[in-house]
């Protein structure tokens, strides 16, 4: 059948994909001697590049790549994890396709409607496999495995500080399962020294992430021929550019940045220049030549000493910078020019047209700027002084080779991109079931600024109470009405939800059964309004304990507002009510806070296991058990893999159970490696196995074709993978 | 467990047999054999196409001259070929138990058809034909005797009689060894029943 042959020649493709990142996860992981098809020779631990350097024809094996790649680019971690998780389940699926096959071939069933059984079959499982990822395992992640996170920061408060000792572990070991052994220790050095003079203020740390991460390729320099340990940090930023002019200069410096020659051309594109003799050539020519002399003279005057310019300048600007002193680098990459921009604010410099007006408006100042001299290319080493969050240092990357230093630098890239998803806060959203009575919400925490999917999907107003005994000044709230819809991960279905908005009085006893009570019934909106997230959501402590605590928010949507009022928990219990089932369900927001990290060694994998397997025996529905009991048992493929080498009392089944003693007579967990992890990369990844499982269970049909499809509009086009 | 709803039958399914553990276990250890080398040729700069090997089912490879390689086919031993009775004695053998196991109630009256077996490999025709004579049991006569059918005939058994005998006192296996007397005894069963036809 067409779409078991999906699982089981996408089990194929991982499992020789598997054999050959398997050699090198983990700390105690060789390196990888990779032929490409050029004949270059690859010599990496790093899973990403590895990947890439195969040559894989197999529409299958370009998927998973592909999905490994984007996943890469996000995270920046994972990609053999990846790849030998997923062969887990692929074979968990093909297990239990193999037992359904005996019981479906005993029927007495068409090959067609066969055929059509098993399609929607594998449909049927792709989908129980997202719903589990939406739905339960951020349960399991937000309930059970919370109490073991530990932080990075020292102290979980507002003001929270890095840990460095941790967050040097934390890069120890992102290195250690990248890099080569000899220099894994001196690059998670340097990448520590390099985030501690670059990071500045804790405060504005996503900013600068943002920036360095869009930026690293023009944040490093690499040379090649001199030993690893001669990678320095250097202050200022380093262009691949040389002076065309230099000219040094002291005190007071400014710089400014133009996108087009300071020469004016003898004409626009776009409109003719008609000559007709000439003595207007010369008089044009004059022109142009005392204009050049005036704007350098005006630079001059404004004290900019550094022209930096994105284009070639014609050799008179160059002449009359060298005759004027200003120093200038031309043919900087657009790279450059936004990152200068980003760093100081600068704009670049629009000529003025008119022969009168010679202010210069935009310039910036520089602290210093100085040729350098890194093996035998020539840099510009410039000291800029930063109006956002980033303090400007370069990185000097040294190899013997060339591909040593680009494995380096993508290492080191890597680490900026883990630690940005670390240092955010992922949110987690999922449906409890929950009785009218009885009903004790966890804590539901949801961070301001992280609201965008409730925000951007949210239309609707609010609906007082018909029957509310709390509420007393009924009049103040806006009668209008409320629709509510809410996606997640555009898989779950949207089902109508009515808000609980509580309205604070001083009135207000607190109680936990009364929240039950107090529901804003929701009707159908007569007209919709999009819901402004920092008018409904409330900031609060993300790392305590659940208990059943009152909110008491003052609800207010234009003539309302909402403000925390007591307790620390804070939370918005939202009740959905699906159109098709009677049973209430409530959706919680929650959140993995910024900065949890666990051990390494498979202590994720282990724990999600353990609370996995809880979860499943308690559970109904038949789909989601077998898919969690899939992925209970896929995930103890990675530790398996990582303890594969040890032995006696460090060997995975005595690791295992250890582990699950510890968990079952709820001892704090110990690990017996030294390093971290983040918890929001390991949760990203697992999410990311999933969609790719699930989009390649779906596969019913591959068809090749020669070469790509025109752009047809029509629907009637074939798919090629 | 039950994916459709109320089609399939829970109830029906059975843990695999000891026999049927170990098939699995064998082409378990073969996938990873097959897996394990196509790493390495991929490694080694090979291509891995999208098409499929016509006779595994592994997925082929294509090395830098455009040769089209399956590390199935061409480096591991064939598994289905030693399940096949017909390719091999040893699963003749399994297979003639199995159904002397299951017939042993009631003993075969008729000829029963021989399975049609594909291209047979040279050295294991011999135990393919001893298999399939084993399975099959002491076959009556049919139509009316002819002399030269009769001593061809004769001849014919008296030659496998001796060819038999040989191998036997040759014989080290086990499993040889009672193939062969399971084939002296149907031939000595043969000619007897030829010598009643002839009077």
């Amino acid at each position: 059948m067409a779409a078991e042959g999906a699982v089981k020649a996408a089990l194929q493709v991982a499992q020789a994909l598997e054999t050959i990142v398997s050699g090198c996860v983990g700390p105690e992981g060789r390196q990888v001697l990779c032929t490409k098809p050029t004949g270059e020779v690859l010599l990496s631990r790093d899973g990403g590049r590895l990947l890439a350097a195969l040559h894989l024809e197999h529409p299958l094996a370009r998927v998973m790549v592909a999905c490994i790649s984007s996943h890469l680019r996000k995270t920046g971690d994972g990609a053999k994890t990846f790849i030998i998780f997923l062969c887990h389940l692929l074979r968990g699926l093909e297990a239990v396709a193999d037992k359904e096959k005996d019981s479906l071939i005993s029927k007495n069933i068409q090959t067609h409607g066969r055929y059509w059984k098993t399609c929607c079959r594998w449909k049927f499982i792709s989908q129980a496999l997202l719903t589990f990822q939406t739905q339960i395992l951020d349960c399991v992640v937000d309930r059970y495995l919370r109490r073991h996170f530990l932080s990075i920061f020292s102290s979980p408060t507002k003001e929270r500080s890095l840990c460095r000792s941790s967050f040097k572990l934390l890069l120890e070991a992102y290195f250690g399962g990248r890099v080569g052994r000899n220099n894994h220790s001196f690059i998670s050095q340097l990448m520590c020294d390099y985030f501690f003079k670059c990071m500045a203020c804790e405060s504005g740390l996503e900013e600068a992430f943002e920036l360095v991460d869009d930026c690293f390729g023009e944040l490093s320099v690499g040379v090649t021929g001199l030993p690893v340990s001669d990678s320095r940090i250097l202050a200022g930023l380093v262009l691949h550019r040389d002076f065309s002019v230099y000219c040094p200069a002291g005190g007071d410096i400014r710089t400014a940045l133009v996108t087009e020659t300071i020469q004016p051309l003898f004409t626009t594109s776009g409109s003719e220049f008609i000559l007709n003799s000439e003595a207007q050539f010369q008089t044009s020519q004059l022109w142009i030549m005392e204009r050049t002399k005036a704007i350098m003279k005006s630079l001059q005057n404004h004290n900019v000493k550094l022209l930096l310019s994105s284009v070639k300048q014609p050799d008179l600007v160059i002449y009359y910078a060298e005759l004027n002193g200003v120093s200038v680098v031309e043919c900087l990459s657009s790279e450059e020019i936004s990152l200068i921009q980003r760093i100081t604010g600068l704009s670049p410099l629009v000529l003025p047209q008119a022969s009168s007006q010679y202010e210069i408006s935009s310039t910036a100042l520089v602290k210093f700027y100085k040729p350098l001299v890194l093996r035998s290319k020539r840099y510009v080493h410039l000291g800029l002084i930063s109006t956002c969050s980033f303090i400007p240092h370069c990185i000097v990357l040294c190899g013997p080779v060339q591909g040593l230093v680009e494995q380096h630098e993508a290492a080191l890239h890597g680490a900026f991109k883990m630690l940005r998803q670390l240092f955010k806060d992922l949110d987690l959203s999922y449906l409890t079931q929950t009785s009218d009575q009885n009903y004790v919400p966890s804590p539901l925490i949801y961070k301001n600024r992280e609201s965008n999917q409730l925000a951007d999907t949210v239309n609707g107003s609010i609906q007082r109470p018909h029957q509310d005994p709390v509420e007393k000044n009924e009049g103040e709230l806006a009668k209008t009405h409320t629709y509510l819809k809410v996606y997640s991960n555009s898989v779950v279905p949207s089902v109508e939800l009515e808000t609980h908005i509580f309205r604070s009085t001083p009135k207000v006893t607190p109680a936990g059964t009364q929240q039950t009570d107090e529901a804003l019934r929701c009707l159908s909106a007569n007209k919709t309004r999009i819901m402004d997230d920092h008018d409904l959501f409330i900031d609060g402590d993300p790392t305590t304990e659940s208990t059943a605590e009152n909110t008491r928010i003052e609800a207010s949507y234009e003539n309302v507002s909402i403000t925390k009022m007591g307790g620390k928990g804070s939370m918005l219990p939202v009740r959905c009510k699906s159109l098709e089932m009677g049973t209430s369900q409530s959706y919680c927001f929650s959140s993995i806070s910024a900065g949890c990290v666990l051990p390494v060694g498979g202590h994720f994998e282990i724990l999600l296991h353990y609370y996995l397997l809880n979860y499943v025996k308690k559970c109904q529905q038949s789909e989601a058990i077998m898919v969690g009991t899939i992925i209970a048992n896929a995930l103890l493929g990675i530790p398996k893999i990582l303890y594969k080498s040890k032995r006696g009392n460090q060997s995975f089944p005595q690791v295992y159970v250890r582990a699950l003693h510890t968990l079952q007579t709820n001892q704090p967990m110990v690990g017996s490696q030294t390093g971290l992890e983040s918890v929001s990369g390991k949760y990203q990844l697992l999410t990311s196995v999933l969609q790719c499982l699930a989009k390649i269970v779906t596969i019913d049909l591959v068809i090749s074709i020669k070469r790509q499809p025109q752009e047809v509009y029509d629907q009637e086009s074939e798919e090629e993978l | 467990m039950a994916l459709n709803g109320t089609e399939v039958d829970d109830f029906s399914w059975e843990p695999p047999t000891e026999a049927e553990t170990k098939v699995l276990q064998a082409r378990r250890e073969r996938q990873n054999r097959i897996s394990s080398l196509m790493g390495d040729y991929l490694l080694r700069g090979y291509r891995m196409l999208g098409d499929t090997c016509a006779d595994c089912g592994t997925i082929l490879l294509q090395n830098k001259q455009r040769q089209i390689y399956c590390v199935a086919c061409q480096e591991l031993d064939s598994d289905v070929d030693k399940d096949n009775p017909a390719l091999n004695a040893q699963a003749a053998l399994s297979q003639a138990r199995e159904h002397q196991l299951a017939s042993a109630p009631d003993l075969p009256s008729g000829t029963r058809p021989a399975p049609q077996p594909p291209v047979p490999r040279p050295e294991h025709c011999e135990g393919a034909a001893a298999g399939l004579k084993a399975a099959q049991g002491p076959a009556p006569p049919a139509g009316p005797p002819n002399a030269d059918v009769m001593a061809s005939t004769r001849e014919a058994l008296l030659q496998k009689l001796a060819w038999a005998s040989a191998e036997l006192g040759s014989s080290a296996s086990l499993e040889a060894s009672i193939q062969l007397c399971g084939l002296i005894r149907a031939c000595a069963e043969a000619l007897q029943s030829l010598q009643q036809l002839q009077h």
